[in-house]
Formats: structure tokens, C-alpha cells, sequence
């Protein structure tokens, strides 16, 4: 046995050692290995969570929203932490619908995940229940789903645009998501703590589009009553501003109730909707005078081994009957007298067979063959419409650009993009293409066009008080290359008012077949009606000031044409030039302002106004310093807070005067 | 050896403050992150609650819904362009 103080030795001996031992370690752990298990400590006990971008809005361009982002949610349920699984079960499968053979089955597992997504309202009663768990997901939302269902497109399943314009605007709309940091336990449960941000998600950019959503359901109502009474394959309906080339309305509509975008894909024979166009080189060429007739043939004309027919024989023509009355026999022997690179090139001018370059992620370009591809009779064929295939919003371009005093515009389906604070980082100016006849040939096409309304094929689509310039076309359809019998596109473009155009409507009807296959029977009365309705619309684009100096056939009306019915217009007070045409002039800038006195502000501007929330006036659209027609509505979008976030993006202070 | 008692007692009563101070700053955010979880959940409802009155409207003002109600209770009907009035702003307020 040692002596105590040897054993004393021992013991302190082997604490030191063991503390040596320990420091050691201590030193590899924490200096050697300090990385490494620093980062895993950190992996086990925080988790890296992508923040969503908020995906930008999609707007009409009265600020109607079309396509917008919200808040939704998946729902987890852990069965064994339900406090009372009978009770709760009641709830969650009322709230969430599920049916009771469903609930019995979520009960039996470990963990039920319901993808839902669910609304707020929705899941708001489960918030408290325990053993719920949401999870809360982005979820694109259309308030409307049927309007402009083609136009917009969709997302995909991985929330990137699938189509439409969903599509084409996805780098734009998706913003970019932020990174953040949570706390989580031993089970892989995020602490009830907030998240440490290390980058903040940018919100997309939100997107007013150029569509009039009142002006997108007439046009689709319409074409739909249309089609189901002519019991037709299909049809298109394009409406554009010409002075701007913005696109206001687009419907298409498939036998089967489908909506694709057929109005950019599709390409028909336009017919005789392409006679205008060979009257318009006829007009800049010099190559026919308003007395130059041509004889009728009656009816029937063999020419270069084919026979042309009209359905209206007339024994002698000018090129305004040749179009008024839609005569093949007259449009083809007034085009012999152009070269076939002159008539070529006049439709190509008009933007025939080439892209429009209209924002949609599909667009046909069509069909023009140029001359060295000709046969003999193109020349004829062309001028009365074939041998030539165009989209509908080719033809509304084309149509515009006659209303336009001859400068074909691009078109556009986006109007302004503005950042999620309301900044405007983009605003659609009209863009000139080129500029295809001059401004007295195009008022000459558009006075022959008026005759076709006033005393042609196009009188089914003539108002009372509004004169409208229009053409009809009726062509045969090309079924798997051949001409199929008894079958015909109808078609008819119009343009309202026919001086000074605000509008250009095109609508297509496929292969009617209830009734008359003539466009003059079935295109040109829905045109009628969707011209009556937009007239009558509260906030339709239409300037309405200037359409009240544009009915001359009112003034000189009989008072006693229709019995009982209220006088078109009434001047208030009555001055003879106080609805005379203005220039566009500029929104002015009334964010700040209270209501009253940014509506005052308005009003004395000459705009309408319509009011989105109350409180003070955040922005308006069109935005201030944008340029709008007199008279036409300007949406004023309020809040009660917008004072401060006028001031937080660096705009005075609430104010009484306008900024000018 | 009584002084040697204070000092003990004084690092006991520092940590126990400490101690206290952190646990009463944890709770307090807790109690602010549960607070701001209600009021993130509470505006997440009222948006929804915005959005589905937002889209009741425009259904109940949509044109396939009022104009067959208008028709068929008020006996009214889309206008013809003869019976609508245009009324020109005055000049002298533009």
C-alpha cells in the first residue's frame, strides 16, 4: 500500500493528464475542427427558406385588375395532435371540402398534406385549431377567367408564364425572389421566430395592358350570341384604337368553346375585306379617275381561263361602285392596270405576309407570294382576295392604318409598366411602321369605304346617328388545300366613326351555317351591335367628345324618322363648335390631391372621372403628364394612406393645386 | 470572509439580472413575432376577403348578368345609337 501522499501524486497526476486530455479535445473541437462543425451545428439548427417574389399585375386599361397574385395555402394535418379529431375533423372537412370517406383516410396517416391551394377566408377558422399546420404559397388569381382567357394565357406548373401574355411579359412579371433564415428544433420545426432576412424578394413589375375589359365582353358576348346562332365553326373579333395601334379587344372562339388565339395564329382568305387595298394603289398610282368605268360583263367574266362572277351584276362600274357593291369583275380588271410588283408591294406595305410584332409570344405571319411566284390569274385573285391568307389583327392593322390617314402603326397590348410602388417605368408611345398611302388616298378609301355602309353590301351595319365606313368579304375556305364547297369565312371591317376614326373592328365569323353564309348578313350586324353596346358603355375608350360632332347624318335627319326617340346629342349649353375636335391633351399630375379637388381638376381638364377607394389620391390611369382624349375616362385610385407613400417616393407633400 | 459573502452575493444577483433580462427579451420578441404572424394572417384574410367581394361584383356587374336581369325586370334593353344621348363637355370647362 503507497504512502497517502504518493496516492495524492497519483490522483492529481491523473486529473491532469485527464484535463490535458480534455483541452485537448477541446482545442481539435473548437480550433482544428471549428469549421466544420460550426457549419454543421449550424445546418441542424437553421434552415435557408426562398422568399416568393410577389409575380406582378396584370391590369386593364382602366385598372381593372386581370390577372393578380395572392396569398393561398397548402394544409398539413398532424391527426395525433388534434385535441378533439371529431370536432375538428367536422371543421376541417367544411372548410376545406372534403368528404367524409376522404377525412377517414387523412386520419389513418401520420401526416395529411392537402395542396389545396386554399384562400384565406377559407383556411381563417383553422388558424387556432391545433395540429393544422399552412403553409402559405403565391398563387396567381384571375378575377375574371374568362376574359381575355387567350390574350392573358396562364402559369405552368412551375409558376412561369405558359402562354399568352403571361408568357411573354414572364421576365418582367416574376420578379426575383429573397433568401431568409429560420431557427428550427431538434425535429426540424421552425421556431416561432422571425426570420433573418438576407435578401429581401423584389415584387414583379405590374402591367397595364392596353385591353378595354367592358369593350372585351361585349366583343366576346357578341361572338358568342353570333356563333351559336349561325351555328358556326368559329370567329375572331379585333377592336384597336388606329391612332394609337393599341388593341382593345380580342375574342376568338372555337366550335367546342375553346378560346385559343386564333385572331394572332389563324390565317384565312380575307376575300373581299382586300379589294380596299387594291383601290389603294389604284388611288396612289394615279392609275384610275373617280369618272374611269368599267363594264359589268353581266354578272359573269371569262378571263385568262377562269370565269369571275359578281353577285351583284351592274352593267357599268367606277372603282366606288367596285367597292360599294363588292364586284369582282370591276376590282379585277381596275387591278390590270398595276404592275405585280406595284400590287405586291402595296400589300406588303399594309403589312400582309410579315409579322405584325404585336407582343404575343405566337403570331402568324400568313401568305403573300411574291411576284415570281405568281400564275396568271394571281394578279386578278389577289385584288379580289385570294391567293393571299392574313390573320385577323393583320387585317384590323392594315384597316387602321386607312383610318389612321395612311400611317400604319405597330400594334400593342401594353399600354404602360409600372414597379410595384407605382413608378411608371414604361409608356406606350404609337410606333409609325411606314407610312403606306397618303393622307387624301386614304381619306378617298375611307369615303368609298362609307359607301359601302351607306348604300352597299355593308348597310346591315349602318347607325342611325354615326356614320361608319366598312367592308364586307365572304371568301370560300381552303379545306386541306382545296377550296371546300359550300363552305365561307365571313368577314367584315369596319371603322367608327368613318371620319376620324376612334375604332377599327374586325370580325370574323368560320363557316356559318345556319342561314346566310354573306359576311353582309352575319358580320356586319354583329359589328352593329357591338358598336351600339360600346356607344352606350360607361367606360368604354371612346372619346366622346369628338363622337358628338361626328353625327351629321343626325343633324340633317327628319325629326319625325323615329317617333318618340330622343335627339342624338345634346349640346350643353348650346354653342355650334363647343364639341369641336380636340387635340389629346395631358392627364394632369393629382396625386396627393384630395378626391374632390383632383376630380375637379380633372373635370375642368375635360376628362371623365371614375373613382377606385376613397381618401387621398395616389395615382391615376392614364398617369399624370400621359397624354388622353378629351372626354375620355381617367380612373382615379385613392387610399387614405397614399399621403405618405406620395411623400416616401420623393412627391411633395398633400396639396391643393394640381401640378400641371 | 463576510466581504468574500458579499461579492458572491453580488455576481449572483448580476447573473440572476442577466439571466432574467435575457429571458425577458426572448419572450418579448416571441410575443412580437406571434403578433405579427396574427397580423400577417389577418391581413392575408382581409385581402382575401377583398379579392372574392372583388370578383362578386364584377360578376354581379357583369353584362351576362345584369343585362337579362335588366331585360327581364326593368323591361329595359340595349339601346339602339339613336336613343343615346351624347352630351359635349361646355368648352369652358376643359
Amino acid at each position: 500500500m503507497a504512502r497517502p501522499a504518493v496516492r495524492i501524486q497519483v490522483v492529481q497526476f491523473g486529473v491532469l493528464v485527464g484535463l490535458a486530455l480534455l483541452v485537448g479535445r477541446a482545442a481539435q473541437v473548437q480550433i482544428l475542427h471549428g469549421r466544420r462543425w460550426a457549419e454543421e451545428a449550424q445546418a441542424q439548427r437553421t434552415e435557408r427558406i426562398v422568399l416568393q417574389a410577389r409575380r406582378g399585375a396584370l391590369y386593364d386599361r382602366h385598372g381593372t385588375p386581370l390577372a393578380v397574385t395572392q396569398e393561398t395555402y397548402h394544409v398539413g394535418i398532424a391527426p395525433n395532435e388534434l385535441r378533439d379529431p371529431a370536432a375538428d375533423g367536422a371543421l376541417i372537412s367544411r372548410r376545406l371540402g372534403l368528404t367524409a370517406r376522404t377525412w377517414q383516410q387523412a386520419l389513418r396517416r401520420r401526416y395529411a398534406y392537402f395542396a389545396g391551394p386554399y384562400s384565406a377566408l377559407e383556411v381563417q377558422p383553422l388558424r387556432s385549431v391545433r395540429g393544422v399546420h399552412l403553409e402559405s404559397v403565391l398563387n396567381r388569381f384571375y378575377p375574371d377567367p374568362a376574359v381575355a382567357r387567350a390574350t392573358i394565357g396562364r402559369l405552368g406548373d412551375e409558376g412561369l408564364g405558359a402562354s399568352g401574355l403571361e408568357r411573354t411579359l414572364d421576365s418582367l412579371l416574376s420578379g426575383r425572389s429573397g433568401a431568409a433564415v429560420v431557427l428550427k428544433d431538434r425535429a426540424g420545426r421552425e421556431y416561432e421566430s422571425p426570420a433573418r432576412v438576407i435578401a429581401p424578394p423584389v415584387a414583379g413589375l405590374d402591367v397595364v395592358l392596353t385591353l378595354d375589359a367592358e369593350l372585351q365582353e361585349i366583343a366576346q358576348r357578341a361572338l358568342d350570341d353570333a356563333l351559336r346562332r349561325m351555328d358556326a365553326d368559329g370567329g375572331d373579333v379585333v377592336m384597336l384604337d388606329p391612332g394609337t395601334g393599341e388593341v382593345l379587344a380580342l375574342a376568338s372562339r372555337q366550335r367546342d368553346g375553346s378560346a385559343r388565339p386564333s385572331a394572332f395564329t389563324d390565317t384565312f382568305e380575307p376575300g373581299s375585306l382586300a379589294k380596299i387595298f387594291a383601290a389603294a394603289a389604284l388611288l396612289s398610282l394615279r392609275r384610275v379617275s373617280p369618272t374611269d368605268h368599267v363594264s359589268g360583263e353581266g354578272g359573269k367574266w371569262r378571263v385568262l381561263g377562269r370565269t369571275i362572277t359578281d353577285e351583284d351584276p351592274q352593267p357599268s362600274l367606277t372603282l366606288a361602285d367596285a367597292i360599294r357593291v363588292s364586284s369582282n369583275i370591276a376590282i379585277a380588271k381596275f387591278a390590270a392596270r398595276l404592275t405585280p410588283a406595284e400590287q405586291y408591294a402595296t400589300l406588303r406595305d399594309f403589312g400582309f405576309g410579315a409579322f405584325t410584332g404585336i407582343e404575343f409570344p405566337a403570331e402568324a405571319t400568313g401568305r403573300l407570294r411574291p411576284p415570281s411566284e405568281w400564275t396568271r390569274p394571281s394578279a386578278a385573285s389577289l385584288a379580289m382576295g385570294y391567293e393571299l391568307s392574313v390573320t385577323p389583327i393583320q387585317v384590323a392593322m392594315a384597316y387602321g392604318a386607312l383610318a389612321n390617314d395612311g400611317l400604319l402603326l405597330q400594334p400593342t397590348l401594353i399600354r404602360e409598366i409600372r414597379s410595384a410602388g407605382g413608378g411608371v417605368r414604361y409608356r406606350h408611345r404609337p410606333e409609325p411602321v411606314r407610312r403606306v398611302v397618303s393622307r387624301e388616298v386614304a381619306v378617298a378609301l375611307r369615303n368609298l369605304l362609307r359607301g359601302v355602309v351607306e348604300r352597299g353590301t355593308g348597310t346591315e351595319a349602318a347607325l342611325t346617328n354615326f356614320p361608319v365606313a366598312a367592308k364586307t368579304g365572304t371568301a370560300r375556305r381552303v379545306v386541306n388545300g382545296r377550296y371546300a364547297a359550300g363552305e365561307y369565312t365571313a368577314s367584315f371591317a369596319a371603322l367608327f366613326p368613318a371620319d376620324q376614326p376612334q375604332l377599327v373592328l374586325v370580325v370574323k365569323i368560320d363557316n356559318p351555317h345556319k342561314g346566310s353564309y354573306f359576311a353582309a348578313q352575319t358580320a356586319a350586324p354583329v359589328t352593329r351591335s357591338m358598336l351600339e353596346q360600346a356607344l352606350a358603355a360607361r367606360t368604354v375608350a371612346l372619346d366622346r367628345a369628338r363622337l358628338s360632332t361626328a353625327a351629321p347624318r343626325a343633324a340633317a335627319a327628319p325629326a319625325d324618322d323615329e317617333g318618340g326617340l330622343v335627339p342624338y346629342v345634346v349640346p350643353w349649353p348650346y354653342q355650334p363648335d363647343s364639341a369641336g375636335v380636340g387635340p389629346r391633351r395631358a392627364v394632369p399630375d393629382v396625386a396627393g390631391l384630395g378626391m374632390r379637388e383632383a376630380v375637379r381638376t380633372l373635370h375642368r381638364r375635360g376628362f371623365r372621372v371614375a373613382l377606385r377607394g376613397w381618401g387621398v389620391t395616389e395615382h391615376t390611369w392614364p398617369a399624370g403628364g400621359d397624354s388622353a382624349a378629351a372626354g375620355s375616362m381617367v380612373t382615379l385610385f385613392a387610399d387614405p394612406h397614399a399621403a405618405d407613400r406620395v411623400r416616401s417616393r420623393g412627391a411633395a407633400p398633400p396639396r391643393r393645386g394640381p401640378r400641371r | 470572509m463576510a466581504k468574500g459573502r458579499h461579492w458572491v452575493a453580488l455576481w449572483l444577483v448580476a447573473f440572476l439580472v442577466t439571466t432574467w433580462l435575457v429571458y425577458a427579451r426572448q419572450t418579448a420578441a416571441i410575443r412580437a413575432a406571434r403578433e405579427l404572424a396574427d397580423l400577417r394572417a389577418r391581413r392575408a384574410n382581409l385581402d382575401g376577403h377583398r379579392a372574392d367581394l372583388e370578383r362578386r361584383i364584377r360578376a354581379a356587374e357583369s353584362r351576362a348578368v345584369l343585362v337579362p336581369r335588366a331585360q327581364a325586370r326593368l323591361g329595359l334593353h340595349l339601346p339602339s345609337d339613336s336613343e343615346i344621348v351624347l352630351v359635349p363637355a361646355p368648352s369652358g370647362s376643359r
